[in-house]
């Protein structure tokens, strides 16, 4: 309302300068939202279009002639032997990817808040380590994925090996990667390594919102520091840990290149972005990759939902 | 007293011992535990990249190259060596598809982030809601219908989207733009208004005083977000991978990824051009850590 004051007395011509500004304005959003929404919301429904129906090689220059095949995509894509479960030592992408989504961002989280709580004491060159601890998120995905697989080389001289097998907890080289069960737990290690300091960043932001006071009350209360990070610190970050908690699991349930650098989906580490890979860009069946793509989408969703509603409910709390 | 003063004088020890206490130690592993296994990872790859292929290929790992052994270079940079990568043509290739988004986003981003900050006007909330919610979608979500699109557009047009460094400017422009508009009309708001509307009164156009009140203001914030886009762009892979299918157009990524699975496997090059193009990242982002941050927990890398 105060706004509207302001403009139009600064404006003398009031009601036809603030039609010349939104005509401006809208000028000057246009080439963003045309980018976001032509790249983005347009794709976005269009793959819905796709997975209900035939598109391949064939006809991708010519996609609206593509045949109109109902629930065809779903079909296959829920009998793929690679999608469904099929015994415990082959839980197929589905389970996989929860799994993985889960396994990472429990991971990441716990890494994160310790992270953030070692950073926010106070000891000297912090503002080094703060930087350092940033590098695993800031530095290439590629060239981290390869280090990774580089140290953890099957070979004796692997020096992942090397180290475990001088100071005795393996008698063997061990092929990490390449052994189920083991594989997917590196890979959720992989990614908490390389996301916690998102976490971090998040958590350390709030804690430092948190009132001095009443970590002063506690001392005086005789809290030890258990009680204090329980009762004072723990209850501040509720919603911060709810928000990260779901955007991480998001961001998680759809990545493709960590999984797909490391493992290449192998060794029971296939997941549902892998798999939307495989079906669209090996087998070039594009219907088929988009319903995969389908489900992804309908947990996005969910997600995004409920992140809305913490971040809606945590700005009235506090 | 006098006792104590001189234990401590006497043995560092003694100093340390009644220095320590429990959550002292506890801070002090933590913080070991974390740059040790933060750090490692970048020293073995910096390290691997200066060891000769009979450091890399023994049979027990070398901690400690013999010394800066520029073998896995040369094969990256030298043309006269058997197996000569070109990667100088990747780099650039990167350089090509980086600098531009950089560029446009911060162009774009201006504008759209100065109408967002400045104006009222009909649907704005909407319009800049769905722009982030749309910034959550996963780009996987996203490579086959843009994929199936940009065919259909090309085939029309009579351009290919394969091997079309443009192309890959347009779609990561798409998935960088939301915080780009998101981090600078932030910045704007707190840019007092009062400055402008004094030029607006002095004579100057709207454009004028974007130009030359605003935009001059608001350099680190129009800096980081040209960092910000330009490391988004430089470390991309999914899309690039997609699109790119002849070895003279691939960006770095894809060009180590190549060199990591192609028959002669030969770590210590993998590890060269992994340093090459993690430094400037690495550079750029410890030049500006302080203006970067804000991008970074805006969802910054994105997944």
């Amino acid at each position: 309302m105060a706004e509207t004051k302001e403009t139009s007395k600064s404006g003398r011509g009031g009601f036809s300068l603030r039609q010349k500004e939104a005509r401006l304005a809208w000028i000057l959003v246009s080439p963003t939202a045309l980018i976001v929404f032509g790249l983005v919301l347009f794709p976005a429904i269009f793959s819905i279009w796709i997975s209900f129906h035939d598109v391949g090689l064939q006809n991708l220059g010519n996609v609206f002639q593509a045949d109109f095949v109902g629930l065809q995509n779903y079909r296959q894509v829920v009998t793929d032997f690679a999608f469904k479960y099929r015994g415990p030592q082959d839980w197929g992408a589905a389970i996989n990817s929860v799994v993985f989504s889960f396994g990472s961002t429990v991971l990441t989280l716990l890494l994160g808040l310790i992270a953030a709580l070692v950073l926010n004491q106070r000891f000297p060159a912090r503002g080094a380590a703060r930087a350092i601890f940033l590098f695993p998120y800031v530095a290439p995905i590629v060239s981290v994925a390869f280090v990774w697989k580089w140290i953890l080389d099957p070979k004796p001289s692997g020096v992942l090996n090397d180290i475990l097998l001088s100071v005795g907890v393996i008698q063997e080289p061990v092929s990490y990667l390449a052994t189920r069960g083991l594989a997917m737990v590196l890979v959720v290690i992989f990614e908490a390594w390389r996301y916690f300091p998102f976490a971090m960043l998040m958590i350390l932001a709030r804690l430092q919102a948190i009132d001095e006071t009443l970590y002063e009350v506690a001392t005086v209360a005789g809290a030890s520091i258990w009680q204090k990070f329980r009762y004072v610190t723990l209850p501040g970050l509720r919603y911060v840990l709810g928000s990260i908690f779901l955007l991480r699991l998001m961001w998680t349930f759809n990545k493709f290149d960590d999984i797909w650098l490391l493992t290449g989906g192998g060794y029971g580490t296939n997941v549902l972005p892998v798999l939307t890979y495989q079906f669209s860009f090996q087998s070039y069946d594009f219907g088929k990759g988009a319903a995969n793509a389908m489900i992804l989408l309908l947990i996005l969703v969910v997600c995004l939902a409920a992140y809305v509603g913490i971040m809606m409910r945590g700005t009235e709390e506090v | 007293m006098a006792n104590t003063t001189r234990d401590e004088n006497l043995t560092i020890i003694g100093h340390l011992a009644r220095w320590i206490n429990w959550p002292r130690f506890l801070l002090a592993i933590t913080l070991f535990f974390f740059l040790t296994g933060i750090l490692f990872p970048f020293y073995w790859m910096a390290s691997s990249s200066f060891k000769t292929f009979q450091e890399i290929g023994g049979t027990e790992p070398v901690y400690v190259p013999s010394g800066l052994r520029l073998e896995a270079y040369r094969e990256l940079f030298v043309p006269s060596h058997p197996r000569f990568q070109e990667f100088g043509r990747n780099i650039l290739n990167t350089a090509k598809v980086s600098v531009p988004t950089a560029i446009i986003a911060v162009i774009l981003s201006t504008m759209g982030a100065y109408a967002i900050a400045r104006f009222r006007f009909k649907g704005k909330e909407a319009l800049l809601n769905s722009i982030l919610v749309i910034y959550l979608f996963p780009g996987i979500l996203l490579i086959i219908p843009i994929f199936a699109m940009l065919s259909r557009v090309a085939n029309q047009l009579g351009f290919s989207v394969q091997d079309n460094l443009g192309v890959l400017v347009f779609t990561y422009l798409a998935q960088t733009l939301p915080v780009a508009l998101y981090m600078l009309a932030n910045y704007f708001r707190t840019v007092p208004g009062e400055i402008e509307e004094a030029a607006l009164i002095d004579g100057c156009s709207r454009l004028e005083v974007i130009w030359r009140v605003t935009l001059p203001l608001s350099v680190p914030a129009l800096v980081s977000v040209a960092i910000y886009t330009f490391m988004i762009a430089w470390n991309e892979f999914l899309y690039a991978f997609i699109f790119l299918n002849d070895s003279d157009m691939f960006t770095m990524p894809i060009k180590i990824n190549a060199i990591y699975n192609s028959p002669s496997f030969r770590p210590n090059v993998v590890m060269a051009a992994s340093t090459v193009m993690t430094i400037p990242v690495v550079v750029l982002f410890l030049s500006l850590e302080r203006f970067l941050e804000e991008g970074l927990t805006a969802g910054g890398v994105k997944g």
